[in-house]
């Protein structure tokens, strides 16, 4: 019994895996073959639902074949999971966050044939030859200047949640180079609407203690502030708790916080006025449009900001419900401005 | 800068150091109940993160707060007991088998939340938490009242824990047991004691105590679980405890400068002084505390070995 067993599960296998390698061979179509590979899974409602979405709007657009591979949380199957997908004869491969640009940087060497996409990450293209590497960043700084305008018009202002000492806050998870990137554009967003605004920034110094992210954006709240924008991952969500209970107003970072809490977390989520977006979606949508047109600038790195839509900010219904019209000119205005190159938003990487 | 003196000597600031000080008595306490006992005891990190997960599960499942308590708690013994099965029966070192732990509860507790989610993000849970609790007569005393009264009814069941510590440690048999063991294992052995037992019941204690404080994280602190969200608490509480010579105490007040330096970090955080020297004061209070404490007792220590080097040499030359 158990050897029939047995048996039967080799022969799964076998037949398991004579498909896959099979499935990895049929480049008959003339179609661009794309290939998404999560390393997470989606129903994130963040980078990987919006990188998924990237790719459902690519397939119907465009004459081309796409597959998503979610490759789970579990962060030892994703080298070798890529190198085998890397094998399937794809014309692109897309993965993305600094977490696979190691194994993307190896498996570019081997298969130069194959084109690959990373996303908020780059790879080093001082480390070696990576003309097939195209690579994604994003101009969080330049989103920030939004959302740090949209903080000190509402600092100022004589909304609900608004308080008296012109006042904001900003809570990042480590001074590093790109949290401090969210920094810049925040503090020049807001100077640039409301220049005597006071700005109070503070590192949690990780991005897993909620506890302390609360407690700092308490602190800062205690202090005066009644913006508080918060980039700084697990840890942020505390900052927002704090804004919901002190009943100020706070920003969300990299998708929509809103959405995110909306139904779990009500009370905190009615204090998100709005969150700074990363489009992973449209980032993806642009890069595969400029690969069909044979103008995408493989072998480089390129970083999307608000002309190319790649950063943004949420426009949900609480954002409709509590920004008044006149501050959505105003930041439609500033939106335009930087689109044309009138204002330059400083950065922080680099330097 | 006025603005910030105002805010530290503020009510609000106080306030602040008791609700910091909150999530690192629990587990000093359990360090400080197993070195009692002889052992170091580092996975209070791990099982505290237990706690906090199991807490927000079981709250969430059976919408009962008591439930998510006694689950908490329930984890909270045993893991504490785990890690006395390898430490005591399998022999392992109690330090390495600590680090397993903790490494457990971190890859453990992420890979159930993305069985029970489903991979969805972590704070699409929302738990019930512990409420905040205000004492009506001290409400009203002036100062006082506003910094003791309206905490996290966590915050006073840590308080409370410190004077169990007490009872259990000075005034039970297990107690002394515990401390008898600790000092002198042979000859806790050599009056009939089963200092294996002994050592386990002390794990288990202080697995009770770091459940509490895991459970006040995820279920007072904030609402939900993220992964690793304990962030260091469990290794500061070794300090605290030590800072405290494990007494009830002196446990309570190491624990309560992590809580004031921490709360004090917070507040001039929004200064402008490079991040990375606020984030190296509680850890440069650590050593400095350390090494006086250390100078303190060793001043004495060195007095008492030269008394007794002289009434030796006394006893000699009355011999001879």
């Amino acid at each position: 019994m158990k050897r029939i067993l047995m048996l039967a599960v080799a022969g799964l296998i076998l037949v398991s895996g004579i498909s896959f390698a099979g499935g990895g061979q049929e480049a008959a179509s003339d179609s661009t073959r794309i290939l998404l590979y999560l390393n997470g899974t989606r129903g994130d409602q963040s980078f990987f639902d919006s990188a998924s979405r990237g790719i459902e709007i690519v397939s119907q657009q465009f004459d081309v074949e796409t597959r998503i591979v979610e490759g789970g949380y579990d962060s030892s199957a994703w080298q070798p999971d890529l190198a085998q997908l890397a094998g399937g004869g794809w014309d692109i491969i897309i993965a993305g966050t600094w977490q696979l640009a190691e194994y993307v940087q190896d498996l570019a060497v081997q298969y130069p044939e194959t084109t690959f996409i990373v996303y908020d990450t780059s790879v080093d293209y001082s480390a070696g030859d990576f003309s097939n590497v195209y690579s994604i960043l994003y101009s969080q700084n330049e989103g920030s200047f939004i959302v740090g305008a949209l903080a000190g018009m509402l600092t100022a202002s004589d909304l609900d949640r608004a308080r008296s000492g012109n006042t904001i806050g900003f809570i990042g998870g480590m001074d590093i180079p790109v949290i401090n990137d969210f920094r810049v554009g925040f503090e020049q967003g807001a100077r640039q609407v409301n220049p005597n605004v006071r700005i109070l920034a503070a590192y949690v110094g990780n991005f897993n203690d909620p506890a302390r992210g609360k407690e700092l954006a308490l602190a800062q709240i205690e202090q005066g502030a009644d913006v508080i924008f918060a980039a700084a991952g697990e840890s942020g969500l505390g900052a927002l708790e704090a804004a919901g209970e002190q009943n100020v107003f706070s920003i969300g970072v990299d998708s929509d916080q809103y959405m995110l809490l909306r139904d779990s977390q009500p009370n905190i989520a009615a204090a998100v006025v709005t969150s700074m977006l990363k489009n992973v979606d449209n980032s993806v949508v642009y890069a595969i449009e400029r690969y069909l047109d044979g103008t995408l600038a493989i072998g480089q790195a390129e970083l999307l900001g608000i002309r190319e839509d790649g950063v943004g900010i949420a426009r949900n219904e609480n954002f409709e419900r509590i920004v008044p019209q006149a501050m959505i000119d105003e930041l439609d205005r500033l939106i335009e401005m930087i689109d044309a190159g009138e204002i330059v938003v400083d950065t922080a990487i680099g330097q | 800068m006025t603005s910030l003196l105002d805010s530290i000597f503020s009510v609000e600031f106080l306030f602040a150091v008791l609700r910091v000080s909150t999530p690192l008595i629990f587990p000093a306490l359990g360090v400080a109940i197993t070195a009692m006992s002889g052992n170091i005891n580092i996975g209070l990190e791990g099982i505290m993160l237990i706690a906090a997960f199991t807490g927000v599960i079981v709250s969430i499942y059976t919408e009962s707060l008591m439930l998510a308590l006694l689950a908490g708690v329930a984890s909270g013994i045993f893991f504490g007991a785990a890690l006395g099965y390898f430490h005591l029966k399998l022999k392992a070192d109690i330090i390495l088998a600590a680090v397993a732990l903790n490494f457990l509860a971190s890859g453990l507790t992420i890979f159930l939340l993305i069985v029970i989610t489903g991979g969805r993000n972590t704070s699409a849970l929302r738990s019930l938490t512990f409420p905040s609790f205000s004492i009506p007569l001290l409400r009203s005393i002036p100062i006082l009242g506003p910094v003791l009264s309206g905490h996290n009814i966590m915050t006073y069941v840590a308080f409370l824990s410190v004077l169990v510590y007490y009872i259990v440690m000075f005034k039970t048999p297990l107690g002394l047991r515990i401390r008898a063991v600790g000092q002198n294992p042979d000859a806790a052995r050599s009056v009939g004691i089963d200092v294996d037992r002994v050592k386990l019941y002390a794990l288990m204690i202080s697995g009770v105590f770091g459940a509490l404080g895991g459970l006040y994280l995820s279920m007072g602190y904030v609402s939900w679980f993220s992964r690793d969200m304990v962030a260091g608490r469990g290794f500061i509480a070794v300090a605290a405890a030590t800072m405290g010579s494990n007494l009830s105490l002196g446990t309570l007040l190491g624990s309560m400068l992590f809580g004031l330096v921490n709360t004090l970090t917070i507040y001039i955080a929004s200064l402008d002084i490079p991040s990375d020297l606020v984030q190296s004061i509680p850890y440069l209070a650590t050593v400095i505390v350390l090494a006086v404490y250390s100078a303190r007792n060793f001043a004495p220590r060195k007095r008492r070995a030269a008394h007794r080097r002289r009434q030796r040499a006394q006893a000699h030359g009355k011999d001879t």
